[in-house]
């Protein structure tokens, strides 16, 4: 085994070219001034007190929000189909899962344009709305049309996380605990649902994650002006130039992200002990 | 027996593949708004010239100038005016050589000579056009489309308008109604149009879009937006409900150019692909298409007449005094309008 140490290197060299580099220029754009010149570099804390304005905050506060209630609507979904895939025979549940994962061979901007072309004031479902006699409703460019698009496209996130986890649960423990006189609901929440915990707890994150950061679902469904930390992010970048201001934020998102996820594997690990 | 057939595989896949690279195409690289060229001329020209076109796509000059900025090198662009200014300055250009361009005393006189280039030595025209106000007539009321630029404030049509998610056309319609310059830079009006946005915003609920609107209008999502005039023509054709107007309060002219980088690998064929660009059956097809207007004379008297017969958009105001054409702004005129501008959007 010993020679194949050395194939290792070859990655190390890779992750420090494409991870530790590029967190080092974000760190250093973030608390330097000056764009883009390396001659004349001077530290400086203002792109984080620039954060602090009410505007920003306001925009970080709608981002974490929406990704909770992202997070909220996926978990109730997810576990639910979850739950139900596994219930089915081994086969079944490998077709099952594959259909989940459907969606996701289409590209996440195809999925976009279609909920543009669903939700709009004259789309498909105002049209059939219209056939029924019920009066147009506005669902573009609204939390609702964001929230719909954010939930469709990260939902196998959950799914599938919660569905290993149901699925390689030793099922003589449900027995035992029937056994020992407790009813489906007791069962649920006292043997199951903390079972399958390490599932939940990575969905949770993966989903949280991917709408906290997300640029393009927004921008697409809620107009311009649905301005998430993504969407900041992304100006800061490519329309307003300011580099320095953009890595700041991007740094503060990702130490919120750190910080965000230690917490819940604290959680996880905690509710593993207490289950065991 | 395996091993033998792996090997071979991969000798015939690494052939294979220096069969493909073989016969060596010039290349040219292209960089332009998006929906913006007839991509047939894309492969008449490949075919003309026995070369290869790498054709890639902005949705504003700002993300262009960031791509450039990067190290990206393209050997063609096509940026707006204040775009060219800068890239001038800032010295990603090189001088075209005139004489390559045979097809050059086709371009409209009128349109040569403004202030982004004024001598023309960077650059030749591409299209031009107005900023506009496109409307259904059905929905709103003529008398009201006369408020010019005001009527983007009037609350009978909250929720019912499109702004164009764009910093410096935006600015442009604030600083317009309130009747300043668009070039201004002096903080208190550009501050005063940044109010103007927010007032905007919390009386009638806009929302701001890109090249979406041209969808969204030919649905009739909503009856009001900002366009450029040339995606008002292809509008107007598909929607005859709607109308364009150009604001009494001044509106901004523009003119995109054809510029060759200073760094550009093939400036020979770069130069053939400026001028296959002006000749008249391909200016013709290209703003028949694109719906812009032709930079091209007889071309652009011949779409009046025929395709865009009666559309007002597809003919920009010309020597209206009130109009003015984007310049250069200062550093940090640039980044006090960013600056409202990401407020703007974020409130």
């Amino acid at each position: 085994m010993r020679h194949f140490k050395n194939l290792v290197r070859p990655y190390l060299v890779w992750s420090f070219l494409i991870i530790v580099i590029p967190l080092f220029l974000i760190f250093m754009y973030a608390v330097t001034t000056n764009g883009n010149s390396l001659i004349n570099i001077q530290f400086t804390l203002d792109n984080f007190k620039k954060f602090i304005e009410p505007v920003y905050i306001t925009v970080f506060m709608k981002s974490i929000k929406l990704g909770a209630i992202t997070v909220a609507i996926c978990l109730i979904l997810g576990y639910a189909l979850a739950f139900i895939i596994s219930k089915f025979k081994e086969k079944t549940q490998d077709i099952l899962i594959l259909f989940v994962t459907v969606p996701m061979w289409i590209n996440m901007l195809l999925r976009t344009y279609a909920w543009m072309s669903l939700l709009s004031d004259n789309g498909v479902v105002n049209s059939l709305l219209g056939f029924l006699g019920i009066d147009p409703i506005k669902m573009m460019y609204t939390d609702f049309s964001v929230i719909v698009g954010l939930v469709c496209n990260f939902l196998p996130f959950m799914i599938i996380p919660i569905h290993t986890s149901l699925a390689k649960m030793d099922k003589s423990l449900i027995e035992a605990s029937y056994d020992l006189g407790a009813n489906p609901v007791q069962t649920f929440f006292k043997v199951i649902f903390k079972l399958s915990l390490p599932g939940v707890v990575n969905g949770v994150i993966m989903v949280f994650l991917l709408s906290i950061s997300t640029f393009v679902i927004p921008k697409l469904l809620g107009g311009g002006q649905f301005v998430l930390i993504g969407n900041l992010i992304e100006n800061q970048f490519i329309s307003v130039g300011d580099w320095n201001f953009g890595s700041a934020v991007s740094l503060i998102l990702a130490i919120i992200i750190l910080v965000l996820i230690s917490v819940m594997k604290k959680l996880d690990i905690d509710g593993m002990q207490k289950g065991a | 027996m395996k091993k033998l057939l792996s090997l071979l595989i991969a000798a015939v896949l690494v052939l294979t593949c220096f069969a493909g690279c073989g016969e060596e195409k010039p290349t040219l690289k292209v960089y332009n708004a998006g929906e913006y060229m007839d991509m047939n001329l894309k492969s008449k020209f490949e075919k003309e010239y026995n070369c290869s076109i790498i054709y890639e796509t902005f949705d504003s000059n700002e993300t262009m100038y960031t791509k450039i900025q990067s190290g990206e090198s393209y050997d063609i662009l096509i940026p707006s005016d204040y775009m060219v200014e800068r890239l001038i300055k800032e010295d990603y250009l090189q001088p075209i050589d005139k004489s390559l361009i045979t097809n050059m005393d086709a371009v409209i006189p009128d349109i040569l000579g403004k202030d982004y280039d004024p001598e023309g030595e960077y650059t030749v025209p591409y299209f031009w056009g107005s900023v506009g106000i496109l409307y259904d007539t059905t929905v709103v009321d003529e008398a009201d489309v006369k408020e010019g630029w005001d009527l983007l404030l009037n609350e009978k049509y909250s929720d019912e308008i499109y702004m164009y998610d764009s910093e410096r056309d935006s600015f442009m319609i604030a600083l317009k109604a309130l009747g300043y310059s668009m070039n201004t830079d002096n903080p208190d009006e550009l501050n005063a149009a940044y109010e103007w946005l927010i007032n905007q915003k919390a009386k009638v609920n806009p929302v701001y879009v890109g090249d979406e609107v041209i969808d969204n209008m030919i649905s009739g999502n909503k009856a009001i937006a900002i366009v450029y005039s040339g995606d008002a023509s292809y509008i107007m054709t598909e929607n005859p409900d709607l109308n364009y107007t150009m604001p009494d309060q001044g509106t901004n002219i523009w003119y995109d150019s054809m510029v060759i980088t200073k760094n550009c690998q093939n400036t020979d064929l770069a130069h053939k692909f400026i001028d296959f660009m002006l000749r008249e059956e391909n200016a013709l097809s290209n703003t028949e298409v694109v719906g812009y207007s032709s930079s091209v004379k007889s071309v652009f008297e011949t779409m009046q007449k025929d395709v865009y017969a009666g559309i007002g958009a597809y003919v920009p105001r010309t020597d209206y005094e009130k109009d003015e054409v984007f310049r250069y702004q200062s550093p940090e005129t640039k980044k006090l309008c960013a600056e409202l501008w990401t407020k703007v959007k974020s409130k």
